[in-house]
């Protein structure tokens, strides 16, 4: 008796379990768009203030230009949108346009599963090698198995761009007298003289950990050819971490480090916390990206500006840099022509000149005329990105290369700025990880 | 025989009634998954794509041997000391404390002393991270100005005590916690056990062990299951405060788990760790209770 209670019991629970699922999906399928209306379902990460108003203009006039058309937009963080999107992408309603980020974890395997549509008619369509370098695309590549990254098919266009480099405390430089210097020696022998003076040299904190593959890979950056980083970072070609130059910059990062030219305790202070004491004016120099350039103009009684780390003498320097997350579209979606028309429209000169006037780099040349102040911070990133986008020097992030790097990097870097191990064993251990993923 | 079993007039089935929304949200929300979980740990999947790749024991041979999960674990083995031995001797110490004597404005001070207790452990990360900060953080601070510059530290960054540091944000946590437990437990103890032993010439000390202590033994044992699987499932503490640094120094397996699932899209060597972890969990719960109620038995 107390068996069949049992049985009872389990199968009426089974049968509300199915009710509610069948219950769940069944007004999902009687919901068609009527023929007129087309709704485009797009979800972006520009949550920011700013950011996030240029998305609604932009969409403001993409629908005025397309009558019957409807945005529905979709607001996340990047960290949230990583989480959802591979899952949303699955299901037949899921968005129609994406901001999908870059590297093999992210769109290589969601190419791999199938879920992004090839773009290489678009491209054709509309012309849109001409916006954008072949470096600049093969970022936004993969083989249509997702194995393969930096080349085959084109999956994602980026609105904006980002690059690495220095921001100088103006005020604190023109009160010491100091110079923004041209040569990489002349920057160490001013990190020296900055040291010498009192004040901190570099902010920097290393506790979020990410920001410390900057700092490497920007000096990393001066050293290699674009061929390596391209190689290192596409997994192609089979060429090693442990190299000469990784091993040199491995080594110059210690010694700054050693040399005390990074903020008092940086390895207890984050991201944030060390970009908000050099705000306030704490540290003459900090070595991150272009991003940060809108965070460093209001509520603040300090100038800054902005240059790329100088070149060895004699030797030509790639930057950190590339383009911003791209939009991308999924694969099963049927309005898969709106959508490209709506990539389109993200990268068009009259989306350029928006994203330009809210402090953020356009990834296409903003245009002949354009109303937007450039006598400042942002107009200097705006000039360094010009200087290695035409110079053909834009290097990578190398946290892409392979989907343990970002983590391996982080550790082994937080080891090496402590020295707890050597530049050797820096090099030997990241190159470790990449072998493995490269015999894989 | 029916009566034994029944009151009259009530069906037997209906108590199942009674139990069923609790029971539908249990195996809804935590049987299956669980199973689902052990079920994932033989594949290789990536969490979203169709190709999912029997493995059998594959994930768990290489958790085993990469050495990973064997240094994560080893940190929570240490935070045991922070989440669980160090709280329950504070909670013992403050119980004692607070219902001896009876004083002004007790409910104040149990209520104070709880109140870590209360607040999400991320806010409490948010918090601690900016009492660890080296340049602003109100711990150095502290110690400059008593003229102990000598002992700041990057307490967060720092390879031999970041795990110290994020340890003892546990025994702040936790602490009130059994203290609380502990109180409740005290009041059950007969007043005159206590009258009795003082007029045989017992101490404060010789009363708290032989009779406190025996007394609270069922409290006791909950503190030590609750806070060592607090120990053991610690994820949201490391998240926040320092993400497993510097290097690994402060990486758990709850963060392990977390890292390998969604930033590496490693779905079923992550599951394998979980399965793994929750085989821990239940072995030393079980074992707790049954140390518990084996000398439960003795004393009675």
């Amino acid at each position: 008796m107390k068996r069949l209670r049992l049985h009872l019991v389990v199968l009426l629970v089974s049968a509300l379990i199915l009710g509610a699922c069948q219950g769940a999906i069944k007004p999902a399928e009687t919901q068609a768009p009527a023929p007129e209306e087309t709704t485009l379902v797009v979800w972006d990460q520009f949550y920011r203030d700013v950011e996030s108003q240029v998305m609604d203009t932009l969409n403001k006039e993409f629908e005025a230009a397309h009558p019957g058309v409807k945005i529905e937009r979709v607001v996340k963080t990047l960290d949230d949108l990583k989480v959802t999107l591979k899952l949303a992408l699955t299901e037949a309603n899921g968005p129609d346009v994406a901001q999908v980020n870059q590297g093999r974890s992210d769109m290589g395997a969601m190419v791999e599963a199938g879920l992004l549509l090839p773009l290489d008619s678009y491209l054709a369509k509309y012309n849109w090698s001409s916006a954008f370098s072949t470096s600049v695309a093969s970022r936004n590549s993969f083989t249509a198995d997702g194995k393969t990254f930096g080349q085959g098919n084109l999956y994602g266009v980026s609105p904006t761009a980002e690059v690495v480099g220095v921001y100088y405390n103006k005020t604190m430089f023109k009160k010491h007298g100091w110079d923004v210097p041209k040569t990489f020696e002349e920057f160490e022998a001013l990190l020296a003289k900055i040291k010498e003076s009192g004040e901190t040299p570099i902010s920097f904190g290393s506790l979020d950990g990410w920001n410390a593959i900057h700092e490497f890979s920007a000096i990393q950056h001066l050293l290699v050819s674009l061929d390596y980083i391209n190689n290192l970072t596409y997994g192609v070609n089979n060429v090693s971490f442990n190299t000469e130059e990784n091993l040199q910059a491995a080594q110059i990062l210690q010694n700054w480090a050693k040399a005390g030219y990074f903020s008092e305790g940086y390895a207890g202070i984050g991201y944030d916390d060390s970009n908000a004491l050099f705000k306030a004016g704490s540290g003459a120099m900090t070595i991150t990206g272009s991003w940060l350039a809108g965070e460093l103009v209001n509520d603040t009684d300090q100038q800054f500006g902005f240059f790329l780390l100088p070149p060895f003498e004699g030797k030509t320097a790639l930057a950190i840099g590339g383009v911003g997350i791209p939009f991308a579209i999924r694969n099963t979606t049927t309005k898969a022509d709106l959508a490209a028309e709506y990539l389109n429209w993200m990268i068009s000169p009259r989306a350029a000149e928006l994203w330009a006037k809210a402090g953020m780099l356009p990834a296409i040349a903003l245009p002949e005329g354009a109303d937007v102040d450039t006598n400042n911070l942002f107009g200097d990133t705006l000039k360094a990105w010009d200087t290695i986008n035409k110079g053909n020097a834009v290097g990578h992030y190398i946290d892409w290369a392979t989907p343990t790097f970002y983590d391996t990097l982080v550790a082994e870097l937080q080891k090496l700025l402590g020295s707890i191990s050597t530049p050797a064993d820096f090099v030997a251990a990241v190159q470790k990880d990449y072998a493995a993923y490269l015999n894989k | 025989m029916r009566s034994n079993q029944a009151y009259p007039g009530e069906n037997k089935w209906k108590g199942w009634l009674y139990l069923l929304p609790g029971l539908l949200i249990y195996l809804v929300f935590t049987f299956y998954p669980i199973l689902e979980t052990i079920r994932t740990s033989f594949y290789q999947w990536d969490g979203f794509s169709a190709r999912r790749v029997w493995v059998g024991l594959e994930n768990y041979r290489v958790v085993f041997s990469d050495g990973q999960f064997v240094s994560a674990f080893v940190h929570n083995l240490v935070f045991i000391v922070f989440f669980c031995v160090l709280p329950v001797l504070i909670g013992l110490f403050l119980a004692s404390l607070l219902s001896r004597k009876k004083m002004p404005g007790m409910t104040f001070f149990r209520t104070v002393l709880f109140l870590p207790q209360v607040i999400s452990m991320v806010v409490v990360g948010v918090i601690w991270r900016w009492i660890f900060n080296p340049q602003f953080g109100p711990l150095n601070v502290l110690l400059t100005a008593v003229g102990l510059s000598s002992l700041t530290r990057p307490w967060l960054g720092d390879f031999a005590l970041a795990l110290p540091a994020v340890g003892s944000i546990g025994t702040w946590v936790q602490y009130g916690f059994c203290m609380i437990l502990f109180l409740a437990g005290m009041q059950h103890i007969p007043e005159e056990y206590y009258e009795a032993s003082s007029l045989d010439g017992a101490n404060a000390f010789q009363q708290f062990t032989h009779i406190t202590i025996p007394g609270l033994r069922a409290e006791i044992g909950v503190a030590l299951v609750t806070t060592i699987i607090a120990a053991l499932r610690v994820f949201d503490l490391v998240y926040v405060t320092t993400r497993g640094g510097p290097g690994n120094a402060t990486l758990v397996v709850g963060f392990l788990i977390y890292r390998s699932a969604f930033q590496q899209n490693r779905i079923g060597y992550a599951s394998a760790i979980a399965t793994i972890l929750m085989v821990i969990i239940l072995v030393i719960s079980l074992l707790i209770r049954r140390l518990q109620s084996g000398s439960a038995e003795q004393t009675a």
